[in-house]
């Protein structure tokens, strides 16, 4: 594996956004995700939960509730505003008004042609979901309390609200009130205190399920009015609920952290009617929980402590497998550093501002394992806050170091950055192509004369960067009609090829050399969502890692897979390696060794030597420290091609600056978990 | 001529006018004889009308004096103003070489954000935004920018904010979490933050200077 400097930079501050709301779409097992900075995460749970799509925030979009009408997916904030967002170009498509204040809340019934929203004036509003937009249909009975939860009756003729010290059901057809239910406030102190209906949930034998800041779960039946069920869970309050789509199963997330579940049971054998009870409590949590989803087989859970957190319910899933592992993502699974390997240039890309640091040197020399002193300290050159409202999409840095460019979901912006060793200026590009205008990834190219950006229908734009101007040279468009976001892009080293990757699994490789620019091939494509590709700057071949863990070396001279990737899938993976549950966001080469390919995710950092053997099913994947304690001939015939260094953790980025030094960036969680908001103070036996 | 023309339209609404007043004179004292005034009521009114126009005068006096102080304010800010650069022209030719030394990497970034905001105020003069728009004289019109957060979202946001964080609600720091985690952990490590980040400062630079020299004998040392 060799020995290399390792710069182990801690200094990137990057801080997620806590989540807000979810919603998921049963067919595809999509979940949209919404965060309190008002950006919305598409991710895949059939693809291995491989987050596929992030549109940017905006400031002031707070996001309080999402929902998917069939295949559109809607969102309402308190800016009171109803967007629907286009997932092909990862921007809103419209946003309306609702005019009735701040919206808490917006669910859409079974059927999705009719999406009901909560206002802050205590009205609820109906509206139709046509073919392209939405449209005000009528305005239920008005309330007193703001409209904090809806749910709909699942066959669409009655809808639960849950409001201030009361849940409300409405008649959908002819928009009166027919049920009041009074919820109790809690006990003491807070008697004086609205009791806040945080979430409600209409089932389809009439229950109503309601979660309230006294801590109360509370089962209702619709039909006579009355409380069936008292569930006291949390001394603070119950956030979230959500059933399964058998409803069978309830969830209920608190302000502690906790979520519990309620089953549908009879409570003595051979007795035939079934009442909730309160059966498994799942701690994932350090904050609280402001979203749940209850998936068939999982509970999904986020919030405060912006995890995400897949915990597969053990009754649905096979024991000890893969499948039943919990996961929690807390990373973007793309890359939101760039490393630029000759200066030793660093470019951190956060929502509102992107930050660019110096590396650190020492000239000490030490043994494997030693920290080395610091004779220059990393130094940060340059912060750059972005300009308007909406939140940074991609950014990129040069490779030569003097361009830097980012993009936001209205505009890009482009900057010449000029050092000297002393003084730092940064010029703004003024005129840029039109054709540079909605974009979701930015790249140069190796000799810093191009600008790549992924534009809409898949398509690439290539802009030529001198000190006179920047022009448009073509566009780069794949041959049948894509219309999947593009979001890895890779030119090789020679800048001959540029490699493009889609949220649909397509891989187009351009021949950027040839007089008229085209489609040099496509490859064969993967049932999973590439996650980073690289091409190889020798040897010509690309290489791709996919969600699913496979990785891929496909020949781009012979257009086809090479001998090493048809070995190692003949072979297959090692199980080990399989089971990894975040996916590779980076690939680069060693430039001293050409069979070396090196891969991070955001646990370990993998050196892929292809001249060694590939390791069998039963040898243990992770065997550095086996292989040191063995004399050198046994070593040689017991190593084989993974190497992977755990010593490094959270990372969210692993370059090679050289043959011989190393940049890992980390974020630890701790850090992350020391700056969120307030939890709340719960006694600890002997503390 | 335009003498005359001019007395004519003079004299014309005039005359109109008075005409008209006659009409209304006579319509009225067609209809109903004109009102009984008492000697009370007329002395009331005339004695509030004088109380109004001293209200009005005293008033006008206030304004007045308002603006000047005002004026005597925005003139000594403004000699203030002047003042300060002098202040620290004398602090930077007194100590030149120190601050330079000091501060080498921080003032090279200020250096270059103000840079950065010259420039941008310098494109602001050449160009005003696409929304305005030039009127005669120095009055200009302009498209005020939409507040991003209304003041209902803002009630919104502090009524959440209260709800899950305001009083009642029974919080703790991360902090004091973090160290309970610690304190239950079956391996106790060293505290995640101190309350105060710029703690010790003398000390912290006293120790970062030692471990440079230290450094510095080292590699003497071995060579």
């Amino acid at each position: 594996m060799g020995e290399f400097k390792v710069h182990r930079v801690r200094f990137f501050d990057y801080m997620p956004s806590a989540i807000r709301a979810m919603a998921f779409h049963d067919p595809t097992e999509q979940l949209a995700l919404a965060r309190a900075d008002g950006a919305v995460e598409i991710f895949n749970f059939s693809d291995n939960y491989f987050q596929e799509k992030v549109i940017p925030g905006r400031d002031g979009r707070a996001i309080e509730a999402l929902c998917w009408a069939g295949r559109r997916l809607f969102s309402a904030g308190l800016n009171g505003e109803v967007t629907e967002y286009d997932l092909e170009t990862l921007r809103p498509r419209y946003s309306l008004e609702a005019y009735g204040g701040p919206v808490w809340t917006l669910s859409c019934n079974r059927q999705g042609t009719l999406l009901a929203v909560g206002c802050e004036d205590g009205t609820v509003k109906v509206f139709d979901v046509l073919p392209e937009k939405i449209q005000f249909q009528k305005n239920l009975d008005r309330q007193k309390g703001r409209i904090m939860s809806l749910s709909w009756h699942p066959d669409g003729t009655r809808i639960a609200a849950g409001t201030m010290d009361m849940v409300r059901i409405f008649d959908a057809e002819t928009g009166g009130a027919t049920r009041r239910l009074l919820v109790e406030r809690g006990p003491g102190a807070a008697r004086s205190r609205e009791v806040v209906v945080w979430s409600v949930v209409f089932l389809s034998d009439g229950t109503v399920v309601s979660g309230d800041s006294a801590g109360k779960v509370q089962v209702w039946d619709s039909a006579t009015g009355t409380l069936v069920q008292t569930h006291p869970v949390s001394k603070w309050d119950v956030l979230a609920l959500a059933a399964s789509r058998d409803e069978s199963s309830l969830l209920a997330g608190s302000s502690e952290g906790l979520v519990v579940q309620f089953q549908l049971l009879a409570p003595a054998a051979g007795r035939q009617e079934r009442q909730w009870v309160r059966t498994r409590t799942f701690r994932n949590h350090s904050h609280d929980v402001r979203a749940l989803v209850h998936s068939d087989t999982a509970v999904v859970s986020g919030g405060m402590d912006t995890q995400l957190v897949v915990r597969p319910l053990l009754d649905k899933v096979e024991k000890n497998t893969q499948e039943s592992a919990m996961r929690k993502i807390m990373f973007p699974h793309r890359s939101l550093v760039r490393c630029v390997k000759k200066a030793g240039l660093l470019l951190f890309q956060f929502s509102d501002h992107l930050e660019l640091w110096r590396l650190g040197d020492s000239d000490a020399l030490g043994k494997p394992g030693e920290r080395l002193p610091v004779k220059r300290k990393p130094e940060k050159l340059l912060q750059l806050k972005r300009k308007g409202e909406d939140h940074i999409c991609c950014s990129s840095l040069s490779p030569c170091g003097s361009w830097l460019v980012y993009s936001t979901v209205s505009s890009v912006r482009l900057y010449r950055l000029q050092r000297d060793t002393h003084n730092m200026s940064l010029h703004k590009v003024s005129r840029l192509p039109r054709e540079l205008r909605c974009v979701q990834q930015l790249c140069f190219s190796s000799d810093s004369s191009r600008l790549f950006a992924s534009s809409s229908q898949s398509s690439v734009v290539v802009v030529a960067l001198n000190q006179q101007e920047v022009k448009h040279l073509h566009t780069l468009r794949p041959k049948a009609g894509s219309s999947q976001p593009v979001h890895l892009l890779s030119p090789s080293e020679d800048g001959k090829w540029l490699a493009t990757a889609s949220t649909d699994g397509q891989i187009h490789v351009y021949d950027l050399h040839k007089l008229k620019v085209r489609l040099h091939c496509t490859l064969p494509v993967h049932s999973s969502c590439p996650t980073a590709i690289a091409i190889h700057p020798t040897t010509c071949c690309l290489i791709s890692a996919h969600a699913d863990q496979q990785v891929f070396e496909f020949s781009l001279l012979q257009k086809e897979y090479t001998a090493w990737s048809r070995a190692l899938q003949k072979q297959g993976l090692h199980p080990a390696w399989l089971h990894r549950d975040t996916p590779v966001t980076h690939i680069t080469f060693n430039p001293g060794n050409a069979a070396h390919v090196l891969m991070h995710d955001a646990f370990m950092f993998c050196i892929i030597d292809q001249s060694l053997p590939l390791p069998a099913a039963q040898t243990k994947l992770l065997n550095q420290m086996t292989l040191k304690s063995l004399p050198a001939a046994d070593r040689l015939r017991q190593s084989h091609a993974f190497k992977i260094c755990k010593n490094f953790q959270h990372l969210l980025c692993v370059d090679l600056l050289d043959e011989r030094s190393l940049v890992v960036v980390e974020r630890p969680l701790l850090d992350i978990q020391s700056q969120l908001p307030a939890p709340v103070r719960q006694k600890k036996f002997a503390t | 001529m335009v003498k005359k023309q001019r007395g004519k339209t003079d004299s014309s609404p005039k005359n109109m006018d008075r005409e008209e007043h006659a009409a209304h004179f006579n319509d009225s004292s067609d209809e109903e004889a004109p009102d009984e005034v008492t000697f009370e009521d007329s002395k009331a009114q005339a004695l509030r009308s004088m109380a109004r126009a001293i209200e009005t005068v005293r008033r006008e006096k206030e304004l007045l004096k308002e603006k000047r102080r005002k004026r005597q304010e925005l003139f000594q800010e403004q000699k203030k103003r002047k003042l300060l650069p002098a202040d620290v022209l004398e602090e930077i030719d007194s100590s030149p070489s120190k601050k330079h030394k000091a501060s080498g990497s921080e003032a090279e970034e200020k250096q270059q954000e103000a840079g950065e905001e010259t420039e941008q105020r310098r494109k602001k003069k050449k160009r005003k935004s696409p929304h305005s728009r030039n009127l005669k004289g120095s009055y200009t019109v302009t498209t005020t920018k939409a507040q991003t957060t209304s003041f209902q979202q803002q009630a919104a946001a502090d009524f959440i904010q209260s709800r899950l964080y305001g009083p009642g609600s029974c919080r703790t720091t991360n902090n004091e979490m973090l160290s309970l985690q610690n304190k239950k952990a079956p391996n106790k490590t060293a505290a995640v933050q101190f309350v105060k980040k710029d703690w010790a400062c003398k000390q912290k630079a006293k120790a970062e200077k030692e471990k440079k020299r230290w450094i510095h004998k080292q590699k003497l040392a071995t060579c």
